[in-house]
């Protein structure tokens, strides 16, 4: 029974582009198996996923279920061939009861009675058919949203990154669920950056490279160092050796007893200016978190901060600002960019004071800060008056960082996922800012889930994992292995 | 690494202008055409007499846009109790009268700016909806000031200071309609010049950026909303001279009028963009088309829905355009 084939995929291939996405990759997936997939940011699982819950379609290969070649067209389409996808972002709707949502959008016709029996077997018995979805914590809610997944009579169950938000006995009550979901007979794709919870949970864990499969092997062969291995295989050479800045006035950071419920407890941190830090870690670990609440916008957050000696009141963006905190989010179309408004208006948007006499903008000011900014970042002056919206990512990118720095007030300058969605050469003209930024004497803290960016741009690695502090080393001491190995367990983990 | 559209500049591109900018162009042709229609059909229409009276019509209504325009381009929709607060600060002009023209016109200036400026505040500091703030805070005005007032006409003290000219014709012109002008030069400069107004302008674009980049979010909405409360206060000055007295009914549809200005001008609802200026244009085309409907002889009723029909007919235009950019 076991050995039994739930799913086969072979030589599937996906480019975009240049890029292969995914290269003749093939996996398989057993009857009442808990199946990990392994891999950095675009190693190719995510592709993976998206081909079998139709989303994607692949321009090669093929994809057989219980012996049967399909092709999901679509989501849809992929449900009725018993593929469900449990998101790492929640889709439930928050004023609909359970049961609404888990009617929402069925095909099938199922009773209250097996409704509630679903919720059974998932550890929900509490939990009401007619409780506002949500007002139930959030891993009852990310419950809700497998026993919707089953309620579509899936075979297959993908749960990707299903514990990245979830607290430790939250992650408890989906290992039960999925370990029971496995003994009824169904199959589960399991996508994280956890190896403990891999290692805990799975029977057997593929692991993707560069849109390949790197290899397939049984859990209990493997221990930590062997999967590490697996998914760093050929590393890159990253610059070797530490440039010494030495900046005439360096600026100063202290953290002590940052807390920023629920996620992160306690975080204590001291960093010296010229000196470039990583929070290294995976998505959830926190380290957004720590920036943002260094930046003034989480307003319940506690602790003590002090910027070379004075203390730094947290929860106000404004006062952040006015202390020298500038701040990179990681979503620039969201709350960093303003995206019709031109490269102009977006440089000197951190600095109207800087450009203004008398409450007025001074054109001659405004024109200087710009040019000097746009010679920075290598933009054409020409574009200057273009709305940032219609400029290629990278280039969107390079504005969100180049409106940071250069700050005659700059302390502190925060950047997360400096390079996010940015191209090789994009993002070394990017790290080359926040270089220079750094031998201006700012303290440079960036956030990172990118074990080649952490290297390239970091003197000293901090790791985070579910909310804590792992380790901190400068970059000579860290080996990628050592880093990639606190990011994805750490002290928090659950051992079952 | 370059994409197709980083090359091509998009407001150069043929139909890259800005939603605002092409209602603004589509506005004024559609305004040129009735005019030549009007002057052509209409008799009494094309007389120095007559356009005397629509930019009188247009200025009052005019002034408070000004300030309105200051809310919209923040991001926070519209206020909808200009009209009344405009109402209450031609009452407390009547009474404050007995301090003296240029006292009477400061302390009804500063309690504008104070009583609107307040609700800005409120909705700066807790994010709450402008739209419910403002309405509660009308009601809130007008309750007030019946109370107070004991519901009658509010009258200027006997021996009080002349305050005529604020009514009368300044070279043939009525004065009022320098007064306009002059709101639509400092509005327009203010807005562009000013640090305040690109904070209004970026904020309005984005508040959760604006937050990120440090702006001073309740500052600059209380701002808004006091630029909106001094615009107010200025047009019941003006109310209550040419009534010489103050009465609540005197707020009529200026709230209504004022937003329709500002929506027909081709400032967009959704903040961050628009001018001062376009909103001016707004307020003449609404006068004029209110104008061209009395002379030939049609009731209010039908120049409300014309009215209704001008501003449906932009924000309908508006939404398609703004369509067609999301989707290129």
């Amino acid at each position: 029974m076991f050995e039994t084939l739930r799913l086969e995929t072979q030589g599937i291939t996906k480019t975009y582009g240049h890029l292969h996405a995914l290269n003749d990759a093939s996996f398989d997936l057993r009857v009442g198996e808990v199946h990990a997939l392994l891999g950095h940011n675009g190693a190719g699982k995510s592709t993976l996923v998206k081909i079998l819950s139709g989303v994607v379609h692949p321009d090669a290969g093929s994809v057989r279920i219980d012996g049967e070649e399909v092709s999901p067209r679509n989501p849809r389409h992929a449900q009725d061939l018993g593929v469900a996808l449990v998101d790492q972002e929640l889709s439930l709707v928050p004023v609909l009861t359970v049961e609404e949502n888990l009617r929402l959008g069925s095909r099938r016709a199922v009773s209250s009675a097996d409704l509630r029996a679903l919720l059974d077997t998932l550890g929900l018995e509490h939990v009401k058919l007619t409780t506002l979805t949500g007002s139930l914590p959030i891993g009852e809610q990310q419950l809700v949203e497998i026993a919707r997944a089953l309620s579509r009579d899936a075979k297959i169950i993908i749960l990707d990154e299903p514990t990245a938000t979830l607290s430790e006995p939250e992650i408890d009550r989906v290992f039960a669920a999925v370990r029971r979901l496995a003994a009824q007979g169904k199959s589960v794709i399991y996508v994280s950056h956890r190896l403990g919870e891999v290692l805990t949970l799975c029977q057997r864990a593929t692991v993707f490279r560069d849109g390949k499969v790197v290899g397939t092997k049984n859990v209990a062969d493997l221990d930590r160092a062997g999967i590490v291995e697996m998914m760093l295989g050929h590393l890159p050479e990253f610059r070797t050796g530490s440039e010494v800045r030495t900046p005439e006035n360096p600026q100063h950071i202290s953290i002590r007893g940052l807390a920023i419920p629920p996620r992160v407890p306690t975080f204590d941190l001291e960093v010296q200016g010229g000196v470039i830090v990583a929070l290294a870690g995976q998505v959830g670990c926190g380290a957004s978190e720590v920036l943002r609440a260094l930046a003034g916008l989480v307003p319940n957050s506690r602790g003590d901060v002090e910027l070379g000696g004075v203390k730094l009141s947290l929860g106000s963006a404004v006062k952040s600002c006015a202390a020298g905190v500038f701040f990179s989010p990681s979503d620039r179309k969201e709350e960093g960019l303003f995206l019709t408004h031109s490269i102009v208006d977006n440089l000197v948007a951190t600095r109207l004071a800087r450009v203004s006499r008398g409450g007025f903008i001074q054109k001659s000011k405004q024109d200087a800060v710009v040019s000097k900014l746009l010679g920075l970042t290598g933009i054409a002056r020409e574009r200057r008056e273009l709305d940032v919206g219609v400029l290629s990512g990278g280039n969107q990118q390079k504005v969100l960082v180049a409106r940071g720095i250069d700050q005659p007030n700059s302390k502190v300058l925060l950047f997360d996922e400096p390079a996010r969605g940015v191209d090789v050469g994009g993002r070394a003209d990017i790290h080359e800012l926040i270089r220079g930024a750094a031998e201006q004497g700012n303290v440079v803290i960036f956030h990172s889930t990118d074990l080649d960016e952490v290297f390239d741009l970091a003197d000293v690695i901090v790791t985070m994992f579910a909310g804590r502090l792992v380790s901190v080393r400068t970059r000579a001491e860290a080996t990628p292995a050592a880093v990639l190995t606190d990011m994805t367990h750490g002290e928090g983990e659950i051992s079952a | 690494m370059s994409t197709v559209s980083d090359v091509i500049p998009s407001r150069f591109s043929i139909g890259g202008m800005s939603t605002g900018q092409k209602i603004t162009i589509l506005v004024t042709i559609l305004f040129l055409a009735i005019l030549i229609f009007a002057t052509v059909t209409t008799t009494g229409f094309y007389s120095v007499q007559n356009f005397k009276a629509i930019i009188n019509a247009a200025a009052l209504v005019g002034i408070i846009a000004v300030g309105m325009t200051y809310i919209v381009i923040s991001g926070n929709l519209f206020s909808l109790s200009v009209g009344t607060t405009a109402a209450v600060c031609a009452l407390t002009f009547m009474w404050a009268l007995r301090f003296g023209l240029v006292g009477g016109i400061i302390i009804t200036i500063v309690f504008g700016a104070v009583v609107i400026g307040l609700q800005g505040l409120l909705v700066g500091f807790t994010g709450a909806n402008p739209i419910i703030v403002t309405i509660a805070a009308g009601a809130l005005q007008e309750a007030v000031a019946i109370w107070i007032s004991g519901g009658v006409s509010v009258y200027p003290p006997d021996n009080g200071p002349s305050f005529a000219f604020l009514a009368s014709p300044l070279f043939g012109i009525p004065f009022p309609v320098y007064v306009f002008v002059a709101a639509v030069i400092l509005g327009e400069i203010f807005i562009k010049k000013s640090r305040f107004g690109r904070g209004l302008y970026l904020m309005g674009e984005s508040p959760r950026a604006g937050r990120t980049a440090g702006l001073p979010i309740t500052r600059l909405t209380t701002g808004a909303f006091v630029v909106a409360g001094v615009c107010a206060a200025i047009a019941g000055i003006l109310i209550g001279a040419f009534n010489q007295s103050g009465t609540m009914t005197a707020s009529g549809t200026l709230t209504v009028d004022s937003i329709s200005a500002v929506l027909v001008g081709g400032t967009a609802v959704i903040g961050g963009r628009g001018s001062v200026v376009r909103t001016a244009i707004g307020a003449i085309v609404i006068a004029s088309i209110s104008d061209l409907l009395l002379l030939r002889g049609y009731s209010t009723p039908v120049q409300l829905l014309v009215l209704g029909v001008i501003v449906t007919a932009v924000v309908i235009l508006s939404y398609l355009n703004s369509e067609r950019a999301g989707r290129s």
